[in-house]
């Protein structure tokens, strides 16, 4: 018997008994309704986690480590590798990388470019990150500058308070914080758009560089560096060094203490593009640098010609995905590197266990659905046992008799399904919508989805359902099949 | 008619040693707990192609089993069913559906039709079963309810024909598949004389007109004789007089 046929039939069973069908199919409702509110919650929860981190960038972001100048000399010199190197701020120098060998290259401009090819990389930054004097409106303060490439597509110069972002890479303009122009005393941000912002150096020695890059592990898990040193005596007799036009200010992350980090980089308040960050430091060299150079030089770890490289590097992705991939090429080539994906893996670990407890509860519900299935399966097979006995008689084989049985399962699974997937969509809108005017509004929230349904899940819920009525009318159905034509078509 | 005379005349069953349906010492039993009820006690017997037999017995007496072991819709205890010159002895679950899907058709007492269907559904779900499909399927059932005088109560259901009307799409159903043999167990029982008249009438023409097979199981002596070639009579499980020709005339 054609498929077709037997679709007919069973379609037409439950016509026949359409209240019955109907109950049936409504504890299948419940049952998904409820697997795909408890899941799409618990998705809900683990997306909207996520995507604070992704719009951090913190997903699409690693930042790599070359072998650093001071360790080369100092290992040849037979210092230990181990110490914990601290700069001259006394802040530890690197943080620990736990299952990573320690960088065998230098990262300098060719490690750089050679990076900048490796499938899936977008861009790579080295990071430049200086403490000159700063004057602005009169007042003068050491700040953290840093380079930023541009254009830039990272997060960090996503919201401007006011103005906008570096126009070219030669521009001698600045993009500073909003907090920047607050110490700075501007009282609007902006205020601050198109006034001139000053690097000071002392004008008798033009090589004292501050301070050398500080990598960006430092200043990014430590105190952002705004230690402001008062104004009345420092940089009065300063020469000016470099000269900038303040043209964007960049927006205050809401809900984010302490200033709030984005990304991988820095904690600057004044970012410059990265050719000024690098003319400065190539300008202003570290006396410490030169010192490892020197040594690092004179033992014979690198060559005349090799310069020291940058400490770091942020390299962005185009997606979270092919991290690991850049990853594993990065400590082929012999560099170190570091993604926040590590830490997340245990938060995965978490809302694994979250969802799966969610859709323990919903299964339950569809298990005591299927029981409801079974029975009216059975009640209906008693219904209907001289109408199976003709059905054998007229040469039905067992297995047709069997298959309209679990095709009747199937449509009411899949009925139940599909209308218990619509009924948890429903919910889930109404519930956000209920949160956002009870709970979010009055605190001036902004509206959020609380909830997740990706396509697996409706589907996997559908096929769920359809899988569950067809184990419930496995019984049913065999028993159907069962029947003895001889008995049932006994005439009363 | 001419054509049963005629038919009666080359009277197969002294030509042919080779029956189209039979059975070879069939027997069988049923448990009853402790007790043991004997429904058919080693039956033998043949009906040829084209023939028309009546089988008679008092109530109890295993007409019925005997029929369905022929229909295959049982097996027997021991002993063989026979069709065409073959076993049904060693056939699968699934040639026996074939069986009685192809080779008989089956109508009762009680019309066994399926009450929520219409008279042209019932014909139908046949052909489904026999593998016909679409537009084919539709024609044959009507041309089937047709050749029972039924052309005006497709869309009928059982409910809303009378008796008669119900034998005649249950024959209807019965033949939708061309099997060769039909089995009817009391076919009249339900009917008045004139309906059951009719209804065997019906059943004679096309035993004479295609050489249908019709083996039927009755209480009425007089049907028995007016539209049978020959009546089996069955006592306690066992057939006491096999080869009454009534239909010489
Ligand atoms: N399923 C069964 N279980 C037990 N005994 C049965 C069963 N079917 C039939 N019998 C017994 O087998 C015997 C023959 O039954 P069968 O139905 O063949 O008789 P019958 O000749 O058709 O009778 P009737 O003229 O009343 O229809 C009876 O004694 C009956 O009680
Ligand atoms: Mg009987």
């Amino acid at each position: 018997m054609p498929f077709l046929d037997i679709l007919q039939l069973s379609l037409r069973n439950l016509r026949e008994a359409k209240l019955r069908a109907t109950l049936t199919t409504m504890g299948v409702i419940v049952g998904v309704a409820v697997i795909v509110t408890m899941v799409s919650f618990g998705l809900g929860l683990q997306r909207n986690t996520v995507e604070r981190f992704k719009a951090l960038d913190l997903f699409n972001e690693l930042t790599v480590y070359g072998q650093s100048v001071a360790n080369l000399a100092m290992s040849r010199s037979g210092g230990n590798q181990n110490t914990n190197r601290v700069d001259e701020n006394g802040r530890r120098q690197r943080p620990l990388l736990p299952n990573s060998k320690p960088a065998t290259r230098i990262l300098d401009e060719a490690a750089v470019a050679e990076i900048e090819t490796i499938p899936g990389v977008v861009y790579v930054e080295p990071v430049i990150v200086f403490t000159p004097f700063v004057r602005s409106n009169g007042r003068v303060f050491t700040e953290l500058v840093a380079g930023a490439s541009v254009p830039n597509e990272s997060s960090r110069f996503k919201e401007f308070a006011a103005g906008s972002m570096i126009s070219s890479s030669d521009a001698a303009e600045v993009v500073v914080t909003e907090q920047w122009t607050q110490s700075f005393g501007y009282e609007k941000p902006a205020d601050a758009l198109g006034k001139t912002l000053e690097f000071l150096a002392p004008p008798e020695k033009k090589k004292d560089e501050r301070e050398e890059e500080k990598d960006s592990g430092a200043s990014f898990f430590g105190i952002p560096l705004d230690e402001e040193e008062s104004g009345e005596d420092a940089g009065k007799d300063a020469l000016v060094a470099r000269s900038f036009r303040i043209v964007g200010v960049l927006k205050e992350q809401k809900g984010q203490q302490g200033g709030g980090f984005r990304g991988l980089t820095a904690n600057a308040s004044i970012f410059v593009s990265l050719k000024a960050a690098r003319d400065w430091t190539t300008e202003y060299r570290n006396p410490m640098t030169e010192v490892a150079l020197e040594l690092a030089r004179s033992q014979g770890a690198i060559d005349e010609k090799q310069a020291e490289g940058f400490v770091s590097a942020t390299v962005r992705v185009t997606d979270p995905v092919v991290l690991t991939n850049v990853r594993t090429r990065l400590t082929e080539l012999g560099f170190q590197s570091f993604s926040i994906m590590d830490q997340l893996e245990q938060l995965r670990t978490v809302f694994l266990i979250i969802n799966a407890t969610l859709g323990l509860l919903g299964g339950i519900s569809l298990l005591v659905a299927s029981f409801g299935i079974a029975n009216t399966m059975i009640m209906s097979i008693l219904e209907r046992t001289r109408e199976i006995g003709i059905m054998k008689a007229i040469g039905a084989e067992d297995g047709e008799i069997r298959l309209i049985f679990f095709v009747e399962a199937a449509v009411i699974g899949f009925v139940g399904g599909v209308i218990g997937v619509l009924t948890a969509w429903g919910i889930d809108g109404l519930s956000n919508r209920l949160a956002y005017r009870y709970i979010l509004k009055p605190q001036n929230a902004s509206y959020v989805d609380f909830f997740y349904i990706p396509s697996y899940l409706w589907l996997g819920a559908i096929a769920f359902a359809v899988l569950v009525s067809i184990i419930a009318a496995l019984y049913p159905a065999s028993r159907a099949a069962r029947i003895d034509p001889v008995k049932a078509l006994r005439h009363d | 008619m001419s054509t049963q005379v005629e038919h009666s005349n080359l009277h197969p069953s002294a030509l042919s040693s080779h029956p189209l349906i039979g059975a070879r010492e069939v027997a069988k039993i049923y448990r009853m707990g402790q007790t043991e009820v004997a429904a058919l006690d080693h039956v033998s017997m043949g009906v040829d192609e084209g023939e028309f037999v009546a089988i008679q017995g008092t109530s109890g007496s295993g007409k019925s089993t005997l029929l369905n072991l022929l229909g295959g819709l049982d097996r027997p205890t021991s002993g063989e069913v026979i069709f065409d010159g073959r076993s049904l002895a060693p056939f699968s679950k699934k040639e026996m559906a074939r069986y009685r899907r192809r080779s008989v058709g089956m109508i009762f007492q009680g019309f066994n039709l399926i009450m929520t269907m219409t008279a042209v559904e019932n014909v139908r779900l046949a052909l489904a079963f026999g593998g016909l499909r679409g537009r084919e399927r539709d024609a044959r059932a009507e041309e089937l309810l047709a050749r029972v005088g039924l052309e005006g109560r497709l869309d009928h259901r059982p409910a809303e024909l009378s008796g008669g009307e119900q034998q005649r799409v249950s024959i209807a159903r019965a033949l939708a598949n061309r099997p060769r043999v039909l089995l009817a167990d009391e076919p009249t029982g339900n009917l008045d004389s004139t309906r059951a008249h009719e209804i065997l009438g019906l059943l004679r023409a096309m035993v004479d007109r295609d050489r249908l097979t019709v083996i039927m199981v009755t209480h009425d002596q007089e049907l028995a004789a007016s539209f049978a070639d020959r009546i089996i009579f069955m006592k306690d499980g066992k057939i006491i007089e096999r080869n009454a020709e009534v239909r010489s005339n």
